[in-house]
């Protein structure tokens, strides 16, 4: 792949991942199904990338895309597991309110069962 | 006559419910971007109603609830802790790069390079006055420069204690106000929706600097712990803490002259220091403790750049002292240039400098050999720029590169911090959103329950219309 053309990949894939920074930034049910579409573009079209590494780690401007990819992949990464994380906790103190504590001291798992789906 | 007398009470029951509501509304709306307000909302109770029992129903109102979730407000101070330790990285950093020159026109690198070529110049013309002076005027620069950067660095030292004492100050001021809203919440002020913003308002603030658990208390009041262990506020008290400057144990320190080390501690004596891992406050300690000794040194290490002054300058003292100035007979030795505190190894850069009393004649060019070299010196000092043997090179890397090195290594920790700070700006603002959603006012909200409440008003109004019609007409008929 050409150094410019890939570039251009790149920052494309970059483009998808910050759109996807900017819905978990302010999550919600519809920001969050935006996002997984995001990330998941992102994921393929890094995928169709085919570099030659040794030769392109050699291009500084496309050394430097690598590097703003990478920030901007770490920011999504910092998100997507902060919001796991506050979603767990949750999951964990409806637990204890539903289900108390098991023996080792944490919280009973939440059990889901006979789940309702309104369609239409 | 009586039922309709209850039921007028029960109408106006129901007013003074709805006026409640209406205040919290307003409250709501007032304080929609007050720092720490959480959505407040006032519960409505059903009365019974069985009219054979003379109950006719109605509504009261009941407590008011806070929308505060405790969780949210967790997450938000935990990634405003570390987004606090990434904006004084940044502001650290960036000071601290200030110091190392990287691009070779200027400090160390730029002096080390004049130097090497007035190495090669006198090489070049060993017997020249006009060679050897230009060697001690540029070995004087690179003395300045090096006691340039200690300097820099040891002033930055300084600035970075006084900034910790600064947040230290802060972390006890702010404790302070979180034990005097305790103490008012403990005299009675409990369900004070303003007492409770401030509370929190000063904890986000707090956050910033220190790592801390905040726990409400069954009485109302917030407890407050370092790192989840140490008291900070307890009720209505505080347990300031104090910073200290630990200086190195003379019986067991490898360097004892080295600066000293940064410590903070509880009220009850306890060195707290490892515990604070988050914030301004662990930052600038990591700065003290362990970036800036990398350079200038302590207990265990003299630093890398009084490393480099001194092996730098014994590397061209031996050179110099192992030649001679004249054949002789008898030979004359030459003298060291360079001198430095030779009692103390972490002083070694701010205390370099060329030794007034060395006059260009002094200067060593002759190797004695066999066979003998005539600008055997000045040719072996220049290789210091691109040495081949081990003897002339630092930690493996010529004296260039070893700068390199450590000017890497400060542009390597900007470069982290700074896409660290921008990742925790985006986490800061994701978790105020989701707390924003959990607790705070959303005016659209606010404006249905005003129409709402609005409505109910009208329907009550024209309750009490027929109600006073009924209790005329019933007064009509009795008197006729």
């Amino acid at each position: 792949m050409p150094a410019a053309h890939a570039a251009e990949r790149l920052a494309a894939v970059r483009s998808e991942v910050e759109r996807a920074c900017g819905l978990l930034v302010a999550p919600s049910l519809e920001t969050l199904n935006l996002c997984q579409n995001s990330l998941q573009r992102a994921a393929s079209e890094l995928a169709d990338c085919r570099f030659d590494w040794p030769q392109a780690r050699l291009d500084p401007e496309l050394l430097s895309h690598a590097r703003r990819l990478r920030a901007e992949v770490v920011r999504a990464a910092k998100l997507l597991k902060n919001l796991a994380s506050f979603c767990h906790g949750w999951d964990r103190i409806l637990g204890a309110l539903s289900g108390g504590y098991i023996s080792g001291g944490g919280p009973a798992p939440v059990v889901r069962q006979g789940t309702v789906c309104c369609q239409g | 006559m009586s039922n309709l007398l209850s039921t007028l009470l029960s109408t106006a029951g129901a007013l003074d419910a709805y006026t409640q509501v209406l205040n919290v509304t307003q409250t709501n709306v007032a304080n929609a971007n007050t720092p720490g307000y959480a959505k407040q909302t006032q519960t409505l109770q059903a009365l019974p109603f069985d009219p054979s029992m003379g109950s006719t129903g109605g509504v009261r109102a009941g407590e008011v609830q806070s929308s505060r979730d405790r969780f949210a407000e967790q997450a938000v101070r935990q990634q405003t802790t570390l987004l606090g330790q990434a904006q004084q990285n940044v502001n650290s950093f960036t000071s601290l790069q200030a110091l190392f020159d990287i691009s070779g026109g200027s400090g160390i690198p730029a002096a080390l390079n004049n130097l090497f070529q007035s190495f090669s110049a006198w090489g070049q013309s060993p017997n020249s006055t006009v060679a050897r002076q230009t060697v001690i005027q540029n070995a004087t620069a690179v003395a300045d420069a090096f006691q340039q950067t200690a300097t820099g660095l040891a002033r930055m030292a300084q600035d970075t204690t006084q900034q910790l004492q600064e947040a230290v100050t802060q972390i006890n001021r702010m404790a302070g106000l979180v034990a005097g809203y305790n103490k008012q919440i403990l005299n009675g002020d409990r369900s004070d929706a303003g007492l409770d913003a401030q509370i929190n308002s000063t904890l986000e603030e707090l956050s910033q600097y220190v790592n801390f658990t905040a726990t409400p208390q069954s009485d109302g009041s917030m407890t407050v712990l370092i790192n989840g262990q140490t008291p900070l506020v307890i009720g209505d008290q505080t347990y300031d803490i104090l910073q200290q400057a630990v200086p190195p144990d003379p019986a067991t320190a490898a360097y004892p002259g080295a600066p000293p080390h940064q410590s903070i501690v509880a009220y009850d004596g306890a060195d707290i220091t490892s515990g604070i891992t988050s914030g301004r406050l662990a930052s600038l300690l990591n700065l003290t403790n362990s970036v800036l000794p990398n350079y200038l040194g302590d207990a265990s290490h003299p630093g890398d750049l009084n490393d480099m002054a001194k092996q730098f300058a014994d590397c061209v003292n031996n050179l110099l002292t192992s030649g001679n100035v004249s054949d002789g007979p008898p030979p004359v030795s030459g003298v060291p240039l360079f001198t430095y505190d030779t009692n103390n190894d972490t002083n070694v850069a701010m205390t370099l400098s060329v030794d007034p009393s060395v006059t260009p004649d002094q200067l060593a060019a002759i190797t004695p050999g066999p066979p003998e070299v005539s600008n055997g010196v000045p040719l072996a000092l220049s290789q210091l720029s691109n040495p081949h043997d081990t003897t002339f090179e630092i930690n493996g890397a010529s004296y260039s590169e070893f700068y390199g090195s450590m000017a890497t290594r400060v542009g390597n920790l900007l470069n982290d911090a700074t896409n660290e700070l921008q990742v925790q700006q985006s986490a800061v603002a994701q978790a105020q959103n989701v707390r924003q959603q959990l607790s705070g006012v959303s005016l659209d909200e606010e404006a249905a329950i005003l129409l709402q409440f609005q409505q109910g008003y009208e329907a009550n109004s024209k309750l009490i219309t027929v109600l006073e019609q009924l209790s005329q007409d019933t007064i009509n008929m009795m008197t006729t």
